[in-house]
């Protein structure tokens, strides 16, 4: 590929570190007809922390495939660390935890844990493992005999049985009730601030907004957005005002609500007033020039969820179009 | 790489399953042939004793290598370890290597609870012979143990089981296992691949010279599946 990096960073970004952990330059991957992956390119950087955001069948395991060289990409290019994924793979950089990683039956938790750490080039003690993954009281139990959180424990221990540069997490915490999914980022957390780059894919939205620095949004097989979580949120550019009218404060023609600037939706109900907006700061100061005194004003941005939701729509509304405008041309 | 060999060896040493199909029933079943074949002297010309010890032996590695490896290597597949072991430091090759070798050892107490039942019976041979012999059989199981990887590569886990019983049962039928195959249907049957092992542990046995053929035999099949295994093995690979 002869296209330069600064060209594909898009935001820019060098993230908490410079230089290239992983890259995906105009990569596509079809099946058949299905055109799986649609022309990605990006860039990690050493350090981040990044959330991989998309509904079921977006193309989030497929694209995670082809970074760790499960896959080959039907046409563009994958590099981690520079080289090929299995030789980044081979030189330890790497730790993987599956959504599906079988696990070998038959055996007991600390053997498995042990091979792991043997077989990695830059493999941590045992030990130390089992603890950080937290299952030094079930090491001697086999490992056909786990319940679901248990495998799933003892699935992150071989993702960081080594001293890896990049953690690749598909799902983790599917299947992990609350506590177990807090306890897991906080381990995870521990890992990340060691300075490595943590990827994971998840439909667990809050999770993108608490523990990524940064989050890509996968859509039908396109990367539809790149940033902070706040970045994806102000994109969306939803924000929720809220307050209410007091009748002692006169009561000024509630239709001339309906005439807001930028306004993308509207609900009274009694005093209360619940105005959803495109740019909050020129509504809220065309509420004060209409003449309203709102009480107990509140503005507030919407969650990453309506986020996701509004921006995928975006890009639904937008294929939709296109594809009429190809009917209409025909 | 060695300590992947090491705990599949244990998985298999460990099974209880494993102890029951391929040390314990192959000797069971040499108890039981004996009695029933009690008043005859000789089957193609070799004690019945000695006819049936070969005969189990091979029941056994056979046994050994097709139910063990197609199994577990299906069930891995569809399980994600195989994806799991590739994203490691292990070369691609370790997880079959592993199998293989967790095979050769589990057919070797296999062998020698046979042959101890035999030499118990009154089997007489002299130390090279018991050598020799020891040795072909291991040595054959290997492509047994080539035909177990491809299977579990080809099948799911839901088939794996009925098409490794058909394999295993039909070869051993027609390998004369049960009983020496006669007439033309004999001389069809004495170049399926469990047939070439006896008749190469009854070479061995008796301290004859090789026959080429047998060898030639032998060593094709062992061609053919290792080529299938692999070719199997990289159409799993590709498929992720």
């Amino acid at each position: 590929m002869s296209t330069s990096v600064e060209q594909i960073t898009g935001a820019d970004r060098t993230g908490p570190g410079s230089g290239e952990v992983a890259a995906f330059r105009n990569v596509s991957k079809t099946f058949g007809t299905v055109k799986a992956v649609n022309d990605i390119s990006l860039v990690l950087h050493p350090g981040e922390t990044v959330a991989f955001l998309g509904p079921n069948g977006a193309g989030k395991s497929t694209s995670i495939d082809m970074l760790l060289g499960l896959r080959e990409p039907t046409s563009g290019s994958v590099t981690l660390f520079g080289g090929t994924p299995r030789q980044a793979i081979v030189d330890g950089r790497v730790g993987v935890m599956l959504q599906s990683g079988g696990l070998m039956p038959d055996v007991k938790v600390r053997e498995l844990v042990s091979f792991a750490c043997g077989i990695h080039p830059r493999g941590r003690s045992v030990d130390d493992v089992l603890k950080s993954a937290g299952i030094t009281d079930i090491a001697d139990r086999k490992v056909d005999k786990l319940s679901g959180g248990q495998e799933q424990r003892v699935r992150f221990a071989l993702a960081v049985a080594g001293d890896s540069d990049l953690i690749v997490l598909d799902e983790p915490t599917t299947g992990m009730d609350v506590t177990a999914r807090q306890a897991f980022w906080s381990v995870m957390r521990a890992q990340a601030d060691e300075g490595r780059t943590v990827l994971f894919a998840t439909h667990y939205l809050e999770e993108a907004d608490s523990i990524a620095d940064r989050v890509l949004v996968v859509h039908k097989g396109r990367l539809i957005a790149d940033g902070t979580a706040a970045e994806i949120k102000a994109r969306a550019g939803l924000r929720k005002i809220a307050f209410d009218l007091h009748p002692d404060d006169g009561t000024p023609d509630l239709a001339l609500l309906n005439n807001l600037p930028e306004l993308s939706g509207l609900d009274i109900s009694g005093h209360t007033v619940r105005i959803r907006s495109n740019d909050s700061d020129a509504t809220v100061a065309a509420i004060y020039r209409a003449g309203f005194y709102p009480r107990g004003l509140e503005v507030t941005s919407v969650g990453l969820e309506q986020a996701f939701i509004a921006i995928t729509g975006e890009q639904d509304a937008a294929d939709e179009s296109a594809s009429l405008d190809k009917e209409t041309a025909r | 790489m060695t300590t992947l060999i090491k705990l599949e060896i244990m998985r298999v040493l460990r099974n209880r399953r494993y102890l029951f199909f391929t040390v314990i029933y192959p000797v069971a079943l040499y108890a039981l042939m004996l009695t029933a074949y009690g008043k005859t002297s000789d089957l193609s010309g070799v004690s019945v004793k000695a006819y049936f010890m070969v005969s189990m032996a091979t029941l056994g590695t056979v046994g050994a290598a097709l139910t063990g490896n197609a199994q577990r290597i299906s069930l891995e597949r569809k399980s994600g370890w195989t994806r799991q072991l590739r994203l490691t430091a292990l070369p691609s090759w370790g997880y079959v290597v592993a199998k293989i070798a967790a095979v050769a050892a589990a057919t070797l107490p296999a062998i020698l609870a046979v042959f101890l039942f035999g030499f118990l019976e009154g089997v007489k041979l002299s130390a090279v012979e018991w050598i020799a012999l020891g040795l072909t059989l291991w040595v054959g199981g290997f492509v047994f143990a080539a035909l177990g990887v491809a299977i579990g590569y080809a099948a799911g886990p839901d088939s794996v089981q009925p098409i490794v019983m058909i394999c295993y049962m039909g070869m051993v039928l027609l390998g004369g296992t049960w009983f020496p195959l006669s007439g033309s249907f004999g001389d069809f049957a004495k170049w399926t691949p469990v047939a070439i092992y006896n008749q190469l542990g009854r070479i061995a046995q008796a301290g004859a010279s090789v026959d080429m053929k047998q060898l030639v035999a032998a060593a094709a099949y062992l061609a053919v599946f290792v080529g299938l295994a692999a070719w199997l093995y990289q159409r799993d690979r590709k498929e992720a």
